[in-house]
């Protein structure tokens, strides 16, 4: 029998216990263990950024990671990005500025965007393209996701005001 | 933009946020490889690995004995061992055994991405290890890597079938091409290289196959039309359409890269290998992004040689074309693309006298296929380039030189019939001299230095800038004779008593890849049921419950699934009216027919609605390193009628931001059969830091006679003028005209420094 690995870690703020192989990647885990499969696969390699998560509050391709990395390690997924039925203002913008066509890339586009704006609440133009360059969108053209981005800035600012 | 909003919430001409929008943001949405039942099987495509390689042996006996491998699918068990879109010319397996009811020879590989076996497993695991251990012999034969030596004919791609490489020629002869060049003062030449294009949807190729409640082999996948796929898979498995069911689940991305076979017919092979094992248990096979890049078809790299002739105030007198494209190792849609290549190369204009020669050619290369534009984009780059020299050397505005040759209402197009009424070519051509006349001023734009160590400056003179314009025009839906058709089916649900129904179903093969089609259903549904679209349930791309629609492909889909729920949604008032409750109305819509064309001439009428587009471009150059960077779009076009604004919109940035990488970026390595960059960071497409710094999206609605609401179609349009028009404007810039691209940075210097392209 192949040797797996016990892995304790939280996400999404639930604490989770799953097993894996050494060479099982963090995605794979997330996707077929736990059924995260808002965490997509789009490359493998770390081009696309469709897998992004945040693993301590630091974005992360989790095809770059293997599954024992994220032991005792708090990982975030699209799926954590709603509180309950309530959308995050990223997840409303998107919807109504039409940021999404396919669909596919949106989760690691949001998870991306939400580290953002979680570090910096007014991103410049060129700063969202900054943080948004390790994620490939093939059908909007970007302009639509940029402009959601700096809505939701705009929405997150006023609420804390 | 939208003239009079409907009463209906989420009508027609409203910018309604798409109902699949909501699973989208949550990561709920679920795309075929996310759709994995725990019980399922895995399997693995082995591919050849063999540009061109008779099979000598293949065992299996290896494979089958890793420990986890419950069997392997060969070309043993493929009843009909062959498929193809428009002529059955690829076998499904490579192997040795005979081709069952077919006469595409199997026993040699063709293409290194032909198919040998389905290894199937109970791990993924444990099917690639089962896949290494296949024991297979090859004799390499030899190989025509591309269509210059292919041209010879000296090794025959089908020996078989094709008795040349050049299997597929059109023709057009207009008027007297020897009295057109007699009458022009000036003559343009050219020879343009036009390069492969990855579609890169970032949905990789995934799906899962079982046998259904009632028997059906059924292939739950992403495509692009669910009937089609199931008359592939029925015919390579000798069973009646009725045995077989396709399902979409959600679909990432196509542009024409899902429109072909993948993984439908092997994995309904698989499932009915299992069942004929009596194993009940579902397969599932997902590809990985090289398997993808490797496994499927590419747009066609195309030579084009090209004369224009016109007088000196710039009228068209001459047009002559030669056109090769790269089918690659199987047709495909090759013939078809060809088809839209040889219209295209004419331009959108009146040309009196014209000899165009167009031919699809076998490799043993990567085949060519269908790809947002399908030929027109290969086409219209040289029709619009040429165009763009001619005034250069006329010394005339572009623009205006567009004016006095543009095609327009009761203009006969290049194959001798009259245009369908409804021609918004002046219009969208207009619009661009208004919003960015081509002397007019420039906008300014900000420092632009594309190396980080490099000083920038506003003022740098080492950055030169340009300004570029094309225009065009893209049929909708099918041509040249094709059977066009598109069905729905509406049930109103009410009570006896109900003036309106309370509720709406309707059901819809149209294949929702991403661009909003199903939105747009329900919004044409509710729309003219006279309901809130809230209260209409769309039931979609499974072929148990809803119709034949045609592809998602051609800008077709609006325009054709519009008529197809304008009818059904009729009969389903009729019903209503003599008080059915449901109402139901089916209806098959069937536009007005094309014609294959003449042999000889060319004439015949290929089309019956087209979508006019055109764009200026305004690019900024770095001399010293190379780096392009384009400052601003705007993409006129008239759309008939905008169905739901913003994702017109998005059509619009998304094909702009596509065709960016087409002339910018996209550089596809095949040498000798094989692609060697099959990676998303080996072959760039754009990312957020390189797209066009702003796109105008200029939305005319024309309205087409005979479209739903008279929308015509627009998911093509705006990639098409692209690539030529920032080619003219690098060209303002520069005074270098590149005949090839994608425009990189070391293409870009070569350029500048020899004062044409080089080749890569």
């Amino acid at each position: 029998m192949i040797n797996r690995t016990h892995v304790h870690c939280t996400v999404n703020g639930d604490e989770v216990d799953f097993l894996a192989t050494d060479s099982t990647s963090l995605l794979d885990a997330l996707r077929t263990e736990l059924g995260l499969t808002g965490v997509k696969e789009g490359c493998g390699t770390g081009d696309c950024g469709a897998c992004s998560i945040t693993v301590d509050g630091a974005l992360n391709c989790a095809c770059l990671m293997f599954a024992p990395e994220a032991e005792g390690r708090e990982i975030g997924t699209v799926e954590g990005i709603a509180q309950g039925d309530h959308l995050h203002p990223l997840q409303e913008t998107f919807l109504e500025g039409a940021a999404l066509q396919c669909g596919i890339c949106t989760p690691g586009f949001l998870v991306a965007a939400k580290v953002l704006l979680d570090e910096n609440p007014t991103p410049t133009e060129t700063e969202i393209r900054y943080a948004l360059a390790g994620n490939l969108c093939r059908c909007t053209g970007y302009d639509k996701i940029i402009h959601a981005v700096q809505e939701a800035a705009v929405q997150l600012n006023g609420a804390k005001s | 933009m939208s003239l009079d909003p409907t009463s209906v919430a989420g009508g027609v001409g409203q910018s309604h946020i798409r109902r699949d929008a909501d699973d989208k943001v949550t990561g709920a949405a679920t795309y075929p490889g996310d759709r994995v039942p725990v019980d399922a099987l895995h399997a693995v495509v082995v591919f050849t690995a063999q540009p061109h390689a008779r099979l000598v042996s293949l065992d299996v006996a290896p494979a089958e004995a890793v420990d986890g491998v419950v069997t392997v699918v060969t070309a043993a068990d493929v009843p009909v061992n062959e498929y193809g879109l428009t002529m059955f010319d690829q076998p499904v397996l490579i192997g040795l055994d005979d081709t069952g009811r077919s006469d595409v020879r199997c026993d040699v590989s063709r293409w290194e991405a032909d198919h040998l076996a389905i290894v199937i497993a109970h791990t993924r695991a444990a099917a690639e290890e089962g896949a290494a251990a296949l024991a297979v012999e090859w004799e390499p034969l030899p190989l025509v890597p591309d269509v210059e030596s292919a041209r010879r004919d000296l090794v025959l791609v089908h020996a078989e079938t094709a008795p040349s490489n050049t299997y597929y020629e059109m023709a057009i002869t207009k008027g007297d091409i020897e009295a057109g060049w007699a009458a022009a003062d000036v003559v343009i030449e050219g020879r343009y290289e036009l390069p492969h294009q990855e579609h890169a949807y970032l949905q990789v190729e995934a799906g899962t196959a079982w046998i259904d409640d009632e028997g059906r082999v059924t292939v739950e996948t992403s495509g692009q039309w669910t009937h089609e796929d199931r008359e592939q898979i029925a015919h390579a498995l000798d069973l009646p359409e009725d045995r077989v069911r396709v399902i979409y689940a959600t679909i990432g991305g196509a542009f024409g890269g899902k429109e072909d076979m993948s993984l439908q017919i092997v994995l309904a092979l698989a499932a009915r290998k299992l069942a004929d094992l009596g194993i009940s248990r579902p397969v599932h096979c997902r590809w990985s992004r090289e398997e993808s890049i490797v496994g499927h078809h590419k747009r066609h790299r195309a030579t084009i040689e090209a004369r224009l002739g016109a007088t000196r105030d710039g009228r068209i007198t001459a047009v002559e074309a030669d056109v090769w494209l790269d089918a690659g190792a199987y047709n495909y849609t090759s013939n078809k693309v060809l088809g839209n290549a040889h219209l295209s190369v004419a331009g959108a204009y009146e040309v009196p006298n014209a000899r165009i020669d167009s031919r699809a050619v076998y490799t043993h290369s990567v085949p060519g296929g269908a790809f947002r534009g399908f030929g027109g984009p290969q086409g219209a780059f040289v029709a619009e380039t040429q165009m763009n020299k001619l005034a250069e050397v006329l010394g005339m505005d572009p623009i205006e030189l567009r004016r006095r040759n543009m095609l327009r209402e009761g203009s006969i197009g290049i194959t001798q019939e009259p245009l369908p009424p409804g021609v918004g070519l002046p219009e969208v051509i207009e619009a661009c001299a208004e919003r960015a006349p081509t002397d007019g001023p420039r906008q300014p734009v900000p420092p632009f230095r594309s190396v980080a160590s490099l000083p920038t400056g506003v003022d740098d003179p080492a950055i030169v800038r340009g300004r570029g314009f094309a225009a065009g025009m893209k049929n909708v839906g099918f041509s040249f004779g094709f059977p066009e058709r598109c069905e729905a089916e509406i049930h109103f649900h009410g009570d006896a008593g109900d003036d309106r129904p309370t509720s709406v179903d309707v059901f819809h093969g149209g294949a929702e890849v991403g661009q909003g089609n199903h939105a747009a259903i329900l919004q044409m549904t509710a729309d003219i049921a006279g309901v809130d679209v809230d209260r209409v349930r769309g039931h979609f791309s499974d072929t148990a419950v809803s119709g034949d629609s045609g592809s998602a492909s051609a800008s077709r889909l609006t325009f054709m699934a519009g008529n197809s729920v304008l009818g059904a949604a009729e009969e389903a008032e009729k019903a209503w009216r003599d008080g059915a409750r449901p109402a139901i109305g089916a209806f098959r819509y069937v536009p007005p027919p094309t014609e294959t064309l003449d042999p000889e001439t060319g004439a015949g009428q290929p089309n019956f609605s087209y979508g006019y587009m055109a764009q200026v471009v305004d690019v900024s150059v770095d001399t010293l390193t190379g780096h392009i960077r384009v400052d601003r779009v705007v993409s006129a076009h008239d759309v008939g009628r905008a169905i739901n604004p913003e994702l017109v919109k998005g059509q619009i940035e998304g094909a702009v931001v596509q065709a960016h990488g087409y002339v910018l970026s996209e550089h596809l390595v095949v040498d000798e059969g094989r692609i060697r960059n099959p990676r998303l960071s080996q072959y760039l497409i754009p990312g957020i830091g390189d797209v066009p710094t702003e796109v105008e999206s200029v939305i005319l609605e024309l309205g087409d006679p005979i479209g739903p609401w008279g929308a015509r179609g627009v998911a093509e349009m705006p990639y098409i003028t692209y690539a030529p028009a920032v080619i003219a404007a690098v060209h303002d810039a520069t005074g270098v005209w590149f005949d090839t691209f994608p425009l990189t940075p070391s293409r870009v210097l070569a350029g500048l420094r020899d004062g044409a392209a080089d080749p890569l």
